[in-house]
């Protein structure tokens, strides 16, 4: 992975040394809240109900088991001993103090880490596919390019007070594991006719109050262009995005107002006048690409007798290759899903003690490597087969060894009215009593890939718009109610939801989804998921089953 | 009924104003049933800007006969998160803190939208 030059290192030291003189000159009442909350927040620290919240990058996702570790001693020393991992890949503390910011911060740069851009109007964490450098998927290691854009954006002068917050995704995949076609920028690496490496760029997609599918503006610009690319595209943003206007000024709104066949033009435009300059040198991307050479496989037999033997004798072991396990590109490996969604307990929440486990599971039988998916859940990439029986074994002693990703208890969900200044309507009950709901996993397993998702307000950090099942908090009336939507996907074949029917209340909920998975199982054909039967059937026999119920 | 309430700067806690001074538990919160006590207390925690965050006065309602915040954001922060019982004020237990939680209804902040507007 990327490793922090003696630029990087001292630059975050610095801005470590600069938040604590910050902090100390708000509680000295030299700096009012309005203030030093703009401050604050460049350094991804929030107010939220019960406490303060720190926001982590987690660049692209990817981490090492020495900053894990480092991750799980802030929690158990300034936190509750566990962490909230989102659907942006990052971590958020939820129960910080102010007074112990500034030491958390020189903690983070100490394993090149901080919580820079992971809140104001600016460049945010890029999201990637959490599968880099581990899938045969994929046409180029999209880590690559993450990071070439995480340094381009880090404290851009020009993009650094867009008129809102902006947000890019790569994938390199044609399995779409990042929901590009949902970021402000969507970039999907492609392979041109004469073998040369491209992006299609995707602009203006988005979730919150007005939820988009981006439309493409360039099916294949060269990958050598992408910077002067994204420059333009973020000047037009820059210039023209609606500043008047906080529910209008994301870049999604802009690019519905012009079309996107004009915004394309004056992108063209803009791109024209910035030329190859703007771009980045070629000796640059390869210094870049250096850091993420392929790890050291073993050559290996694409069987290992001593995991199939293992299978064979555990059913709770094949469960969990069935549902957790990914091809890896390299015979003998696999990569490992750690689900985050223990039934029960809070989506995306690991406790320390779980941190430390990953982290020597990762260092002893993964290469050093952790990854976050954008569905709230882990990722050990490169495992060898053999060593399966042996990791599951230790995630199962840590509580981690869940078999549902992908399935319906697999459930995205943020913060909600639990902790979330936000948030109309708590969601993380919601996911609870819904996992509780299909805590069989024969029946989970039966079910197929059905992914729910919870946002416990409009801003939809929890993706709820592109949930084949999506579940929106409202506030009706002063009681919490949730809209459902059908049909939505932040895949490859993403689509926005539609809406199912009139709001239920919180107790109605878990009993609408069993429903409405008695509908699909009724109604599928062979080989459908949820969303493909939704798909065929139409809403009609969804809302007429789960509003008789309801009455 | 109101009591006032705000996060302390130093450490984002939620407290509630106590004669002056503010305390962590609601059950030790001052109670106003007159408008413009409460209006004067609110005013003077403003002037408080190193201590606290955003003073603003709450709705209560009766819950087993005592007070209890109307909205159920208030009484959440009042509480703690209810994925954690262990966690947050309620970890702490008592008579005040079972009328919080069986306390029903929910409600916008009152005191919070007036923040909002003010923003």
């Amino acid at each position: 992975m990327y490793q922090y030059d003696a630029v990087d290192q001292d630059f975050v030291a610095d801005r470590a040394r600069e938040f604590r003189e910050q902090v100390a000159r708000r509680l000295s009442g030299e700096l009012s809240e309005d203030q030093f909350k703009t401050l604050r927040l460049m350094n991804g620290l929030y107010l939220q109900l019960h406490a303060y919240m720190l926001r982590i990058a987690i660049p692209y996702g990817s981490l090492n088991s020495r900053q894990m570790r480092r991750l799980a001693h802030i929690g158990r020393t300034y936190d509750r001993g566990y962490g909230h991992f989102t659907t942006r890949q990052n971590l958020q503390f939820h129960w910080i103090k102010l007074r112990d910011a500034p030491d958390i911060l020189d903690q983070l740069a100490e394993v090149n880490m901080h919580a820079i851009q992971t809140s104001g109007n600016c460049i945010r964490n890029v999201t990637s596919d959490p599968y880099a450098g581990a899938t045969a998927e994929e046409l180029d290691d999209p880590r690559v390019w993450s990071e070439a854009i995480r340094q381009w954006s880090s404290l851009h002068p020009e993009f650094s007070f867009l008129p809102r917050k902006f947000k890019i995704a790569i994938t390199a995949a044609p399995k779409d594991r990042t929901a590009a076609k949902v970021h402000d920028i969507g970039l999907m690496i492609r392979r041109g006719r004469d073998g040369q490496l491209g992006f299609e760029v995707i602009v203006g997609g988005g979730l919150g109050r007005t939820p988009y599918v981006g439309p493409t503006i360039s099916e294949f610009l060269p990958a050598n262009r992408l910077f002067s690319y994204l420059e333009a595209i973020l000047r037009v943003y820059n210039r023209h995005g609606r500043r008047d206007n906080i529910y209008k000024a994301r870049i999604k709104i802009l690019v519905a107002a012009l079309g996107a066949e004009e915004f394309a033009r004056q992108v063209a435009e803009e791109w024209a006048k910035i030329g190859p300059e703007g771009d980045l040198p070629d000796t640059e991307l390869a210094r870049i690409r250096g850091a993420f050479a392929a790890a050291a496989f073993d050559p290996l037999p694409a069987r290992s007798e001593v995991f199939e033997a293992a299978k064979a004798a555990d059913p709770a072991l094949a469960r969990f290759a069935r549902n957790n396990l990914r091809p890896h590109k390299k015979p003998g490996y696999a990569i490992v899903e750690v689900s985050l969604k223990t039934i029960g307990e809070t989506p995306g929440d690991a406790t320390s003690d779980q941190m430390d486990v990953i982290a020597d599971l990762a260092e002893r039988y993964g290469q050093d490597d952790i990854r976050v998916t954008h569905e709230q859940n882990l990722v050990l990439p490169h495992v060898r087969l053999d060593d399966v029986p042996e990791v599951f074994a230790q995630l199962q002693a840590a509580g981690l060894a869940s078999a549902n990703v992908n399935l319906i208890s697999d459930i995205i969900a943020c913060p909600g009215l639990d902790y979330c200044a936000l948030a109309n309507a708590r969601a993380i009950p919601v996911a609870q009593q819904i996992a509780q709901t299909f805590a069989d996993p024969d029946r989970a397993e039966a079910i197929g890939e059905l992914k729910i998702k919870i946002s416990g307000c409009i801003n939809a950090c929890g993706h709820h718009h592109v949930g084949h099942i999506g579940i929106l908090g409202v506030d009706k009336k002063g009681e919490e109610f949730y809209q459902l939507t059908l049909g939505g996907s932040g895949a490859e074949d993403a689509a926005v939801g539609k809406m199912l029917g009139p709001a239920l209340p919180y107790d109605k909920v878990a009993g609408a989804i069993d429903t409405l998975v008695e509908v699909y199982l009724r109604e599928r054909r062979e080989g459908e998921r949820f969303l493909d039967t939704y798909r065929r059937t139409g809403v009609e026999p969804f809302k007429e089953a789960v509003y008789a119920d309801a009455h | 009924m109101k009591a006032l309430t705000a996060n302390r700067l130093i450490d984002g806690d939620v407290v509630f104003w106590k004669a002056g001074t503010w305390v962590e538990r609601f059950a030790d919160a001052d109670l106003f049933d007159d408008a413009e006590a409460a209006e004067a207390a609110e005013g003077k925690a403003k002037s408080q800007p190193t201590v606290v965050i955003d003073p603003y006065l709450i709705d209560l309602m009766e819950s087993d006969g005592l007070w209890a915040p109307l909205s159920y954001r208030e009484r959440i922060r009042a509480l703690g998160p209810t994925n954690h019982p262990a966690h947050g004020k309620q970890a702490e237990g008592g008579e005040v803190i079972e009328a919080l939680l069986s306390a029903d209804g929910a409600a916008r902040s009152s005191g919070r939208v007036n923040l909002i507007k003010r923003k």
